[in-house]
């Protein structure tokens, strides 16, 4: 008998193989938990995201019948309860979750303790023998490491090249052309859904032309307009102070009153009607209309095109699309505008998007807004709330170090948005008034009137409150009250409702000279090429050359009325009276469509 | 009291100046301004993000723990203290740390801040990236020995290691290249960070996370109860790096630093395939001839294999470019961009194409260059890819001369598991019997008698 | 061994280019490295939601790595109407506007209305069962202020490499800021 045993004799060791087994019996038992423990907890994670509260069917249920008995204080106790116990029930899985992970590891612990210990007990020490084949060995596992390898290639590059294709994509990877397949400026434009541009630059898509300025730098006026030497003339068929606008060999404008608004389209070369079609049944539009002044009408707002469709709008709220033939496209009852005068301020299109300025009421009403609508459907796109009561000015678009801007005038802010975004970009305390002249965009400067008391010029490459900093110059004389301003960039002039034509230095704003035409002027002046266009409501029209000193150069007096601004577009000029539409100029254009 | 309140208000006040976007929306319903009642606003809480200081713990930590593995490696030869550190690892940059920051995850960090002017790169993540580098440069893979948590882990669960056959090993042993070439290229553009997406392990420290991972995770810890470090040698792409640094190493890890007796006890000791036979021998006439040619063959193989990749790689990109958020919303968007969109945008998709509309000029735009930088990228992926099954290739075929057993530079992970199994080691820690080295075949007998 | 001078010579060579190899890859890492340097901060980053660009599409509810996601609501106060009828609070078309389950917008009763002077309640935002699914975002900048918001709560949130929400994010609302700066508050301004 050695000492070793005699030691143990009293206090009895395990052997190794019954120590084994109870690591062994441990291992298992842990290993059984912890499997137990994940499926439980697999099973927890399942109807835990299956149990959020606020996608149970039963409880949605009750809430929908509660609305049909909205005094059931039954349903509603029901309601509580079970919401109460969903909720218990979502955070009490949540927490169980919590738990088990701690379970598992614990059990996961204990597993690989045992096992280490199982096969730390049973490891026995190594035999090695000597291996005569390990050569050839070597060699053969070589030889099948790189079949391996190329068969792990082959593979990869079967995936790859599945996957390659196996898909395909839309988007080029060059960005030139990727671009061109969104752009609205580029020949190609599919996606905007809209005419380029150029093409709409070419022609006089919106009140005062395509960017509002009554600018056209391109364009001449025939010698004279005397009634004799118009093109056609042609009864306007539904009465309106809102102002023609030209696309091709297309003549757009809207008209009526409280019984039934109108889109009418006539043939740009002969002057007949080609189609009017009333915009009726518009969805939630209130059969009671808001009293409206004579002075304004139901159609002051100049309607807008893209080149695609037509957009008009009218003093109920009422905003209507359609195709260039006459097909109604979608019709939309904004809201019915609170506005004591009447609603006046016109359309403006951006791409194929309608941009709508919404003023009405007083600030504190919160009620004025701007917005974006897509043109093919006229959803919202953005929409911004204003801080700003009615006003009767159009916005312009305004291309500021290569990205557009809307321009808005409202007591007392002039305000600048991203016309992508609604973002507003800049704003400036300066208006006074009740805003009728819209703005314009020249020489780099934005220019805003405030009726009879202050012209202003505003540099538009501001952030934030620039009220302070961005105001380039401001008159206080030959302010116009009623009619816009217009400018080509270096001369800038305005008028009166009673004729006083002021020309002013557009940088500086140095008054250079001023006429009374002596005639009634409520249509804003239009420049085309060097030659400035007025019109009166006593039927004037005034041709004047744009320059340092006052010449007259031809005046007509037609037998009409004129209230709206005139359209220039290919060579001829369209004018709307209240009687008649005329149009003068060349006979035969190449129509850019 | 009122102090204190005005005290904890100053980092609002502050975080309010600093960092509040202007924002012009008119309020719809105008604020009170309680008159009546004198009521004061509460302020939001913000509470902090981890402090600046602790990111610079953790570097120290990093870098104290490459110094103990090493030191536990080289001097210490110590497989109890690597286990502790490894414990200690999972313990903080594991459960403590979540995970991240991580080695792992680094490389993407540093190609997208060298692609990406407007990404910079926080130190921290480049000196994770950088001290397991260069530590691997002169000591070989210690980070991977017990700095790592994740194969800490991996290590932990080891219970019962099974050989994987060599051209398994091989075959599989491309996968940490193929996936450090994607993720690197994927990254350059902040398309995807793969390796962080398809981390088994961190969703474990973090004991949640997306299920697939969840179950990843799990998967490799129960094959890693069989199979050493699955996810270190078949899928780590930090791995890979360290791989290619470790086999340029100035120091390696030995067996014995004494002299080998090649009594092959250490031949089944790693449980990673990474212990190496002597290879020598005179090979069979013919065979060298063979061989060579084989080699000239391959390293001619090698630049079709990269053109190949580069190809392939190339056509790759336009499909890998999806997993850029931008360029799949951008072709969402141009499929759907001539319909009329809904009236009212609900689920998420809906919103980011209306987001999408919103602007699509400068949306498609960004789209086809982020496309255009992957497809180049894909040529250079691929080419890699190519590059990597050649040259895998070519040192499959270079004939080696290794008189001892000793642990491939590579694969090693400096575990220390073999050192226990050497004699020579009980010897040189006077715990073996004393007759041992007499017991044993001397060296020069031992050589004498294989050669 | 003496006859065998191959082997001891290919060591050499081996060794050789190992330390050329070594050297050169030092280098390359150095190079790398001094690159990098020269695009990097010593400040961390964290993520953020951009409030004005959050589309309130509720992933952030379900994306987060977290069980219960780091993005909760956030109140500005200063911007709050503190409004009767709260249509971040309440359902549209609330039955009645008190503090029942039937009438309220929150899935979880995370925000407690308290009432101040008359017309005028509190809402105040309960973090523990807060799950930021911006259900009351939605209904406060529609119809509403916007004074509620989304912001990631940096006491929970691990700051992941990449942010998981940030890559299924509607609106790319997720940015990285600097870590002593880490929110992106809204304010009256």
């Amino acid at each position: 008998m050695s000492d070793t045993v005699v030691i143990a004799a009293p206090k009895p060791i395990r052997s190794p193989a019954e120590l084994a087994a109870v690591w062994r019996w441990a291992a298992i038992t842990a290993a059984i938990f912890s499997i137990v423990v994940g499926v439980a907890m697999v099973f927890a994670h399942l109807e835990h995201k299956s149990s959020d509260p606020w996608r149970s069917p039963e409880l949605l249920k009750l809430k929908a019948r509660l609305r049909d008995e909205p005094h059931n204080d039954a349903l509603k106790t029901q309601i509580r309860e079970m919401d109460l116990q969903l909720r218990q029930r979502y955070f009490h899985l949540l927490s169980l979750k919590a738990s088990g992970v701690y379970l598992l590891c614990g059990g996961a612990a204990v597993f690989l303790i045992a096992a280490g210990q199982v096969r730390r007990i049973h490891r026995r020490p190594s035999m090695p023998k000597l291996n005569p084949l390990a050569a050839e060995q070597l060699v053969k596992a070589r030889r099948e490491s790189r079949l391996a390898i190329a068969g792990c290639g082959a593979v990869i590059v079967t995936v790859l090249f599945a996957t390659a294709y196996g898909s395909k994509s839309p988007l080029p990877d060059d960005a030139v052309v990727a671009a061109k397949l969104v752009s609205g400026s580029e020949a190609t434009a599919v996606a905007a859904d809209c005419a380029t541009d150029d093409e709409l630059r070419a022609n006089w898509p919106g009140f005062r032309g395509f960017d509002g300025n009554g600018y056209s730098a391109s364009g001449s006026l025939p010698d004279s307009f005397a009634a004799e030497v118009a093109l056609w003339k042609s009864p306007v068929p539904a009465p309106g102070f809102n102002s023609p606008l030209v696309f091709g060999a297309q003549v757009f404008f809207t008209g009526g009153d409280a019984t039934k608004r109108e889109v009418i389209c006539l043939d740009a070369n002969t002057g007949a009607l080609s189609w009017r079609q009333a915009v009726e049944k518009v969805p939630g539009s209130p059969a009671q209309l808001p009293e409206i002044p004579e002075q304004t009408g139901f159609c002051a707002s100049t309607a807008a095109t893209d080149g695609r469709r037509v957009y008009a709008w009218y003093a109920n709220g009422d905003i209507a699309a359609f195709s260039l033939d006459g097909r109604p496209l979608w019709a939309r009852h904004l809201a019915t505008p609170k506005n004591p005068y009447g609603h006046a301020t016109s359309l403006r299109t951006w791409r194929d998007r309608v941009i709508v300025q919404f003023d009405q009421g007083e600030p504190e009403d919160r009620l004025s807004k701007l917005l974006a609508l897509d043109g093919r459907t006229g959803a919202t796109i953005w929409e911004k709330l204003r801080p700003v009561g009615a006003s009767w000015a159009t916005p312009v678009i305004a291309e500021v170090a290569g990205k557009s801007q809307i321009i808005t005038l409202a007591v007392p802010w002039v305000m600048s948005y991203d016309v992508v975004t609604g973002a507003e970009l800049w704003r400036v305390q300066t208006l006074e008034g009740e805003i009728t002249p819209s703005p314009i965009f020249a020489g780099g400067q934005v220019i805003v009137a405030s009726p009879s008391s202050k012209l202003a010029a505003l540099r538009p490459d501001g952030a934030g409150d620039v009220s302070k900093t961005h105001l380039a110059w401001s008159v206080e004389e030959g302010a116009p009250d009623v009619t816009s301003p217009v400018s080509n960039g270096e001369l800038l002039f305005s008028v009166s409702s009673g004729g006083l034509l002021v020309c002013f230095e557009a940088k500086g704003g140095k008054k250079i000279w001023d006429h009374d035409l002596a005639m009634e002027t409520q249509a804003s002046p239009a420049i085309v090429g060097d030659r400035l266009l007025l019109l009166s409501a006593k039927g004037d029209v005034v041709v004047c050359p744009v320059g340092r000193e006052f010449k007259e150069l031809s005046r007509a007096k037609l037998e009409d009325a004129f209230f709206a601004s005139p359209a220039v577009a290919n060579g001829r000029v369209y004018l709307r009276g209240n009687k008649n539409v005329w149009c003068f100029g060349v006979k035969e254009v190449a129509h850019v469509h | 009291m009122v102090r204190n309140r005005q005290l904890a208000r100053w980092p609002f006040l502050l975080a309010c100046c600093l960092f509040a976007i202007t924002a012009f929306a008119e309020p719809r319903f105008p604020p009170p301004d309680f008159s009546e009642t004198q009521h004061q606003l509460p302020v939001a809480t913000t509470p902090a993000a981890r402090a600046v200081w602790l990111a610079y713990l953790d570097v120290a930590v990093l870098a104290a723990s490459l110094g103990l593995a090493t030191w536990f490696i080289y001097k210490q030869r110590s497989r109890r203290g690597l286990f502790w550190l490894g414990l200690f690892s999972i313990a903080y940059f594991g459960f403590w740390r979540k995970g991240c920051i991580c080695s792992i995850g680094s490389p993407q960090n540093l190609a997208l801040g060298l692609f990406d002017s407007s990404y910079a790169v926080p130190l921290t993540v480049t000196a994770f990236f950088a001290l397991p580098l260069v530590v691997a440069l002169f000591a070989g893979r210690s980070f991977c020995a017990g700095v790592c948590p994740h194969g800490a882990l991996q290590d932990l669960v080891l219970v019962k290691p099974a050989q994987v056959p060599a051209w398994l090993e091989h075959g599989l042993g491309l996968l940490p290249f193929i996936f450090l070439g994607a993720g690197v290229w994927l990254a350059t553009t902040g398309s995807i960070f793969l390796f962080c997406q398809y981390d088994p392990f961190v969703p474990l420290f973090r004991l949640g996370g997306r299920s697939a991972m969840v179950l990843t995770g799990v998967a490799f810890l129960v094959l890693g109860t069989v199979v050493g470090r699955p996810y270190c040698r078949f899928a780590c792409p930090y791995g890979a790096l360290l791989k290619m640094a470790a086999t340029v190493a100035k120091w390696r890890v030995r067996v014995t630093p004494d002299i080998c007796t090649q009594c092959k006890l250490c031949e089944h000791a790693c449980p990673f395939g990474a212990m190496r036979e002597p290879e020598q021998g005179t090979p069979p006439p013919g065979q060298l001839a063979l061989e060579r040619r084989r080699l000239a063959g391959f390293v001619i193989l090698l630049p079709v294999l990269m053109l190949t990749g580069a190809w392939l790689g190339g056509l790759l990109g336009g499909p890998a470019a999806r997993l850029n958020p931008h360029v799949a919303l951008a072709e969402d968007y141009l499929a759907v961009k001539d319909q009329a969109p809904t009236q009212v945008a609900n689920t998420p998709a809906e919103l980011a194409l209306s987001r999408a509309r919103l602007d699509p000029q400068s949306l498609v735009t960004k789209a086809a260059q982020i496309k255009r930088q992957i497809v180049i990228g894909g040529w250079i992926f691929g080419a890699w890819v190519g590059l990597v099954i050649g040259g895998k290739l070519i040192s499959l075929s270079v004939r080696r001369t290794r008189t001892d057993f000793e642990p491939d530079r590579g694969g090693c992970f400096s575990c220390a598991r073999c050192f226990e199994s050497c004699p020579q080691e009980f010897v040189r820690r006077g715990v073996g019997p004393a007759s041992a080295p007499e017991g044993l075949v001397g060296p020069a007998d031992a050589k004498g008698a294989h050669v | 061994m003496s006859d065998q001078p191959q082997p001891q010579s290919a060591t050499t060579r081996r060794q050789f280019l190992r330390d050329g190899s070594r050297v050169a890859a030092a280098a390359g890492l150095g190079g790398l490295l001094a690159l990098v340097g020269t695009r990097s901060q010593a400040e961390g980053t964290v993520w953020q939601i951009n409030p004005q660009k959050c589309l309130r599409c509720g992933l952030c509810a379900t994306s987060c790595v977290l069980e219960q996601s780091a993005v909760k609501c956030v109140h500005a106060y200063a911007m709050c109407g503190y409004c009767n009828l709260c249509t971040g609070y309440f359902e549209p078309e609330p039955n009645d506007l008190n503090t029942g389950a039937e009438n309220q917008n929150c899935p979880t009763n995370a925000i407690k209305r308290s009432f101040v002077e008359d017309p005028y309640y509190e809402y105040s935002i309960d973090e523990s069962l807060c799950i930021g699914c911006a259900k009351c975002v939605e209904g406060c900048n529609r119809f509403g202020n916007g004074s509620l918001f989304l912001q990631i709560r940096h006491d929970r949130c691990v700051n992941c490499n990449v942010c998981a929400i940030s890559r299924v994010c509607a609106g790319d609302a997720f940015v990285r800021v600097p870590a002593d700066k880490p929110y992106l508050l809204k304010e009256r301004h």
